[in-house]
């Protein structure tokens, strides 16, 4: 079943067209990760999907309802979209429990009592200890942040988690607690769209790979697949990242 | 000894008209200021143009004017309203203009990404100004309201020229009365200079109270 639908997106920025008919589905439970170059487009495509940033062309489909749709009701389709972002937008002023409970007390209606049980229940699933819950953001690490950003988004019951390089603004030190907390959710069953630079990562945790560059998708496949690859502009690619010139994928 | 214990029971009652004007126009003119602030920055043509005029308005000529207008201006066309409540009225919008300035630079200077956040919780442009952008932006322009309601202590003494029986209206009569220039003005001072402090001891603790921790404890 296909929870998340793109077709033909495009989007330009004065003169720069930064999507170029971007199509892609996503089905349930399914974990893909979209790679590229800085510039390909991936920041770009993965906003335009909850219209955080407005497509100029293209349909867009969650869960069976067009966002696209002039007559769309976009807060309520966003509720369904997790969105994590790579500069760690946790709001400043809430604890780390107050940052998952805005959501659910605001959005959702529900009682304090309620929100604050789901938001310990989530808080816990991303491995944030209670000695941190009434922590604000400035007093948490990097990867604290990035944590609560995923339970603020995983505590909204979404049906699909996008995630924008959520490792790109930490230390690699701690990229590696957050990479582990999105695995443990893939593995879960979580439907999730990745961008990342993560190599090794996305070998591990994809179930699909998509390459993009210059606004398009110019391959994608199975990990597998992936480090076979034929397309030379895909392979130059995977390789000048790897370090590799005309070397083999590992 | 008659003119002291006269002047003092005055003044009294001189106080207690300040402190109504400021206590009822302070809460009037932050609110104002703060629908205005939010106005100019979310408010769309039409509200944005109306916030941007009367911030332009009310700062742009004296607040004796505004008094004048309001008390004597409204009857000519049928409004009239006790010297009291024109001055409540008038300093409330005057410092509404003013607190609006605040509160829209202290809007624009939150980042970007907390909008965005709130959008990708699925929150209403109105969710995500009152729950997510307001309170982050009042925290950084409490500065500069607690400064306009000092400032407002001290020019609510014009509402004299209207004939509000406030403290420097009384002092201003019996000056005339007794002509005890230093005594009068010198006590007039200190009781100004007492309600300023207390009034920034006041903002100061509210400061500390809204503070957001920065650092790791």
């Amino acid at each position: 079943m296909i929870v998340l639908r793109a077709e033909d997106v495009w989007k330009r920025y004065d003169d720069t067209i930064v999507l170029r008919g971007v199509s892609l589905n996503l089905k349930k439970g399914e974990t893909k990760v979209i790679m590229g170059p800085s510039g390909a487009g991936k920041t770009t495509f993965l906003k335009c999907l909850n219209l955080l940033v407005k497509p100029d062309k293209g349909r867009i489909w969650i869960d069976g309802e067009e966002i696209t749709s002039p007559k769309a009701d976009i807060t309520r389709l966003r509720q369904k979209i997790g969105f994590v972002f790579q500069e760690l937008n946790l709001f400043h002023h809430l604890t780390a429990i107050g940052n998952v409970m805005i959501g659910l007390t605001k959005v959702k209606g529900m009682s304090k009592s309620d929100a604050l049980k789901k938001a310990k229940e989530t808080l816990k699933r991303v491995h944030i200890e209670e000695e941190l819950w009434r922590k604000y953001p400035a007093q948490l690490s990097g990867g604290q942040k990035q944590r609560v950003a995923i339970a603020r988004a995983l505590a909204m019951d979404p049906i699909v988690m996008l995630y924008d390089e959520p490792t790109s603004a930490l230390d690699p030190g701690l990229s590696s607690e957050v990479l582990l907390v999105i695995k443990e959710l893939s593995e879960r069953g979580i439907t999730s769209l990745i961008v990342t630079h993560e190599m090794g990562f996305a070998y591990e945790v994809a179930d699909e790979i998509v390459v993009m560059n210059r606004g398009r998708i110019i391959g994608g496949g199975s990990p597998e697949e992936l480090r076979n690859a034929k397309n030379d502009e895909v392979r130059n690619l995977l390789n000048k990242w790897n370090g590799l010139k005309d070397g083999v994928l590992v | 000894m008659e003119f002291w214990s006269e002047y003092l029971s005055s003044l009294l009652m001189g106080f207690l008209t300040t402190s109504e004007l400021v206590a009822i126009s302070a809460p009037l003119g932050i609110i104002l200021g703060i629908a205005l602030g939010a106005s100019r920055v979310y408010g769309g043509i039409i509200l944005g143009s109306f916030a941007r005029g009367f911030s332009a308005l009310f700062r742009g000529f004296p607040l004796i004017v505004t008094l004048f207008l309001v008390f004597f201006g409204l009857p000519e066309i049928g409004i009239y309203l006790p010297p009291v409540t024109s001055a409540i009225l008038s300093f409330s919008l005057c410092s509404g203009a003013y607190i609006s300035e605040y509160v829209r630079g202290a809007i624009m200077s939150i980042d970007q990404g907390q909008s965005l956040a709130a959008k990708a919780i699925g929150m209403t442009k109105l969710q995500e100004v009152l729950y997510i952008i307001l309170p982050q932006a009042i925290r950084r322009a409490i500065y500069g309201i607690s400064n306009e309601i000092v400032y407002m202590i001290q020019y609510s003494s014009l509402a004299f020229a209207i004939g509000v029986q406030e403290m420097y209206s009384v002092a201003r009569t019996y000056n005339s009365l007794y002509f005890k220039s230093l005594e009068i003005f010198s006590l007039l001072a200190v009781i100004y200079l007492v309600l300023t402090a207390l009034t920034t001891l006041f903002f100061k603790g509210l400061i500390r109270k809204l503070e957001i921790p920065s650092k790791a404890e």
